[in-house]
């Protein structure tokens, strides 16, 4: 299982970003949440990963009948 | 990779707001109720501020720096025109901002049950960078 991987890098004028690896789904957006606290969001986008990661959950689902 | 997201930091919270400017090696008083700033006759100015930065530790032609919190819960600085033009301008605003959120990155994290792996100072041309990284569990 890939490790679930956060860097957070602050620039000289104290603004942040947030990179997640390894995450999906609901999960994804509650750790981008957890680090975003109070802040203002200026860009915010899933990866191409977090659309793989929920196809391939719905496919299971649909495997097992769920 | 799955997600990536930018932020404006808000300051918002004391207590990084004081452990940031105790990083940068000043001493902080704290007034639940705001305290006047004083002057740099040591006059006693009309602002009030709820965190201060005495001006005995700036220059000695400096005012105090005071951080009064608006109504939203943000903190605002006050800083004299001679003490913007002597090195506490939006660069050093830039630089307690940057501390404020590295505080709050660490412990917010540890609160959440991230694992905290390692922080790197990185030298850019506009000036360092602060790389933190955590796993989550």
């Amino acid at each position: 299982m890939q490790q679930k991987t956060i860097t957070v890098v602050i620039d000289q004028n104290g603004d942040s970003s947030v990179d997640l690896e390894g995450f999906a789904g609901q999960g994804c957006d509650k750790a981008l949440k957890d680090f975003q606290g109070d802040d203002h969001a200026k860009v915010q986008r899933k990866k191409a990963a977090f659309y793989s990661a929920a196809v391939d959950s719905r496919e299971q689902n649909l495997k097992s009948g769920q | 990779m799955s997600a990536y997201g930018e932020f404006t930091t808000v300051m918002s919270e004391e207590r990084y707001l004081v452990e940031g400017l105790r990083a940068m090696g000043y001493r902080v008083e704290v007034h639940a109720e705001g305290a006047a700033l004083v002057g740099y006759h040591g006059d006693e100015r009309r602002e009030t501020a709820h965190v201060i930065i005495r001006r005995a530790q700036l220059d000695s032609a400096s005012n105090d720096i005071g951080f009064v919190r608006g109504k939203d819960g943000r903190y605002q600085a006050i800083l004299s025109e001679y003490d913007r033009s002597i090195g506490y301008g939006n660069q050093w605003l830039g630089k307690v901002h940057q501390h404020y959120k590295e505080s709050q990155t660490l412990a917010v994290a540890k609160s959440k049950g991230y694992i905290f792996r390692g922080k790197e100072v990185i030298q850019t041309a506009n000036g360092p960078q602060i790389r933190l990284q955590f796993v989550a569990r």
